[in-house]
């Protein structure tokens, strides 16, 4: 049930975003793609989704081309988490939830009992059983997400794919999603797909990254091994630097006097004093 | 639904049809409603005949306009609930695709061209607001953007485009029979009610109800943003093009038969929304009910409050209008929960 990317070319209009993508993700694996604005990860998820035709280059998953089933078919194998929701009507989060099974039932059909049963069991999974009658508009964006990742995980389906379900998340809940989804993947053996912008989020959580930069995967492989200062600076700019706690934990902060390629920074030319990451019992780390 | 909410629908309902059954410019009491129905069913011996006017009155006047006025209030307000579905916006009305302003059109060519033939302004009523939306629909598909919100401007390019049209028949038009013959029309009335009118649209509506209401759910899904709804597996395009087609066809027969009818379909979805919430397999029924109950009591109104009967948009457009400031008022007390906003 892994997810094969090979040689993907893709574009809106005459600008190609993607050039010569290639990737493989297997069952069971938190793969993160990382990259700056614009370097072409939503088009990606889009052109796995079938969202967007690749020019050139397919995908496959459980050895079935992508770009070739119908809509249905598709929504039975790959499901994605939107980077924000909201809906015009006040749906509660069941009824939310519900619609996803759309996949498995008649076009006449509503869900019957079964599927709420099966409903309310993947909320229970996600402790959010409490919110299966509030309506989604009024919930928190944290909680928002956690109903849409219910949704797609009521969607059953062996791929998986986020895109930036951390976004406009606080600290707290970027860390429940993440353990949460860890936790999915370790009980149902999913494959996902995960667009994050914070490497810590990588580092704690992923067990692969793929880098992008302009439209292309610049390195690919477990997080360990590609998620060095060298391949970050490259990626993500000069503005930031991979840190080695004394246990030996690896930690990415914000490099210190270097402003230059940061170009959203207030005051370029104020030097800044480099920042320590202590720890609890104050060691500098 | 609770419990009471249906209760209250039920009884809304029987009282709109007591109503409209003895209300008229030829009151019946509910005497002589027995007295006809046993007739009608072959039961004279028991209340004795009832008069021939009465008769007459009762079963070709006023029953077949009761059972019009229910049948495009179903047909209207259902359109509503889908339209306001598909374009992910509760300010959504039937219209919002041009058929309306295709259908105005076409009657009033019909009454100036056809010298009103009934049959004639129907079927160019009819003709003209299924053009309508087709070219809207075309339009919107020449795009490269494929979301709702083309489609909505296209509509209103449409729309633009045929009131233009019938703004200059209305000019051009004879200002003492014809012009006057339009200015009705567009206003709406259920005077003109047959038994004849009942056999072209009564099909129509039963059979586009029937039709959104057994894929009522699949418009849950359709409420949200276009890449979820294909994600889901559900070919929104496909879909869309099977919602509006219904709907138009339900609302371009109502406007062919009866002319516009304001508020009704933009309004009863709210109503309905708030008595059994947004999911439109409990939605839908619920809407028909009572947008078919409402349209039956509004025109009761306008044919019995005055010696004159009053069109039926203006009616419902004073219940209507106000009704929708409540609505406002009410979302901004609630506050967060404002789905007006949207």
């Amino acid at each position: 049930m892994s997810l094969h990317i090979e040689n993907i070319h893709a574009g809106y209009g005459k600008a190609n975003v993607l050039d010569d993508v290639s990737l493989q993700v297997n069952q069971g694996c938190i793969c993160a793609l990382m990259g700056r604005n614009g370097s072409g990860k939503t088009t990606l998820m889009r052109c796995i989704n079938a969202m967007l035709k690749p020019s050139r280059g397919r995908v496959t998953t459980m050895g079935l081309d992508i770009t070739r089933l119908s809509r249905l078919e598709i929504a039975r194998l790959v499901s994605i988490v939107p980077q924000s929701s909201d809906t015009a009507f006040p749906f509660s989060s069941m009824e939310m939830i519900l619609m996803s099974c759309a996949n498995r039932i008649k076009a006449w059909s509503a869900p019957s009992s079964r599927e709420h049963a099966r409903a309310r069991l993947v909320l229970d999974e996600l402790e959010i059983g409490h919110l299966s009658d509030r309506p989604f508009n009024q919930l928190s964006g944290g909680e928002r997400q956690l109903v849409m990742l219910a949704r797609a995980l009521f969607q059953d389906t062996p791929v998986m794919l986020l895109d930036e379900p951390n976004a406009h998340l606080d600290f707290a809940h970027q860390h429940a999603i993440m353990e949460l989804m860890r936790g999915v993947v370790k009980k149902r053996g999913v494959t996902v797909l995960i667009i994050l912008h914070d490497p810590n989020l990588v580092l704690y959580y992923c067990d692969r990254v793929a880098m992008m930069k302009k439209g292309r995967i610049v390195t690919e492989g477990p997080t360990v091994d590609v998620m060095n200062d060298r391949v970050l600076r490259e990626v993500l700019g000069n503005g930031i630097q991979m840190e080695v706690t004394r246990k030996g934990r690896r930690v990415v902060t914000p490099r210190a006097r270097v402003t230059k390629n940061i170009s959203l920074l207030p005051d370029a030319d104020q030097e800044s004093e480099p920042c320590d990451v202590r720890t609890a019992n104050g060691t500098v780390s | 639904m609770k419990k009471r909410s249906s209760i209250i629908l039920v009884l809304f309902f029987l009282f709109s049809l007591f109503v409209s059954l003895c209300a008229g410019r030829f009151p019946i009491g509910m005497g002589g409603i027995a007295r006809l129905v046993l007739a009608g069913l072959g039961l004279e011996e028991v209340f004795g005949t009832p008069l021939h006017e009465m008769q007459l009155i009762f079963w070709n006047i006023r029953l077949p306009r009761i059972i019009m006025s229910f049948a495009v209030g179903c047909g209207i307000s259902i359109a509503g609930a889908v339209f306001q579905a598909l374009f992910r916006n509760p300010l959504a009305a039937p219209d919002i695709l041009g058929v309306t302003a295709g259908s105005c059109f076409g009657a009033a060519a019909a009454i100036m061209f056809f010298s009103g033939m009934t049959v004639a302004v129907q079927c160019s009523s009819f003709v003209f607001g299924v053009i309508a939306v087709s070219l809207a629909y075309l339009l919107a598909t020449r795009s490269w953007d494929t979301s709702a919100a083309v489609l909505v401007i296209s509509g209103i390019v449409v729309s633009a485009f045929f009131q233009a049209g019938l703004s200059v028949l209305m000019y051009i038009a004879n200002p003492y029979d014809q012009l006057a013959q339009i200015v009705f029309w567009i206003m709406g009335s259920f005077h003109a009610s047959s038994w004849a009118k009942v056999q072209t649209t009564l099909p129509i509506v039963a059979a586009g109800s029937v039709l959104i209401g057994v894929f009522s759910w699949r418009l849950n899904m359709m409420t949200q943003h276009e890449e979820q709804v294909l994600s889901m597996g559900v070919d929104v395009f496909r879909w869309r093009l099977f919602y509006i087609g219904v709907s138009t066809l339900m609302v371009a027969s109502s406007v062919a038969s009866v002319g516009t009818i304001a508020w009704v379909g933009l309004i009863m979805p709210h109503i309905a929304r708030y008595l059994v919430g947004p999911d439109h397999k409990r939605l839908i029924p619920t809407t028909a009910f009572l947008g078919g109950t409402f349209l039956m009591f509004m025109d009761t109104i306008a044919r019995s409050i005055l010696a004159n009967e009053i069109p039926i948009s203006i009616v419902t457009s004073i219940f209507g209008a106000p009704f929708l400031g409540y609505l406002v008022m009410k979302r901004r007390e609630v506050g967060v929960n404002d789905e007006l906003a949207h």
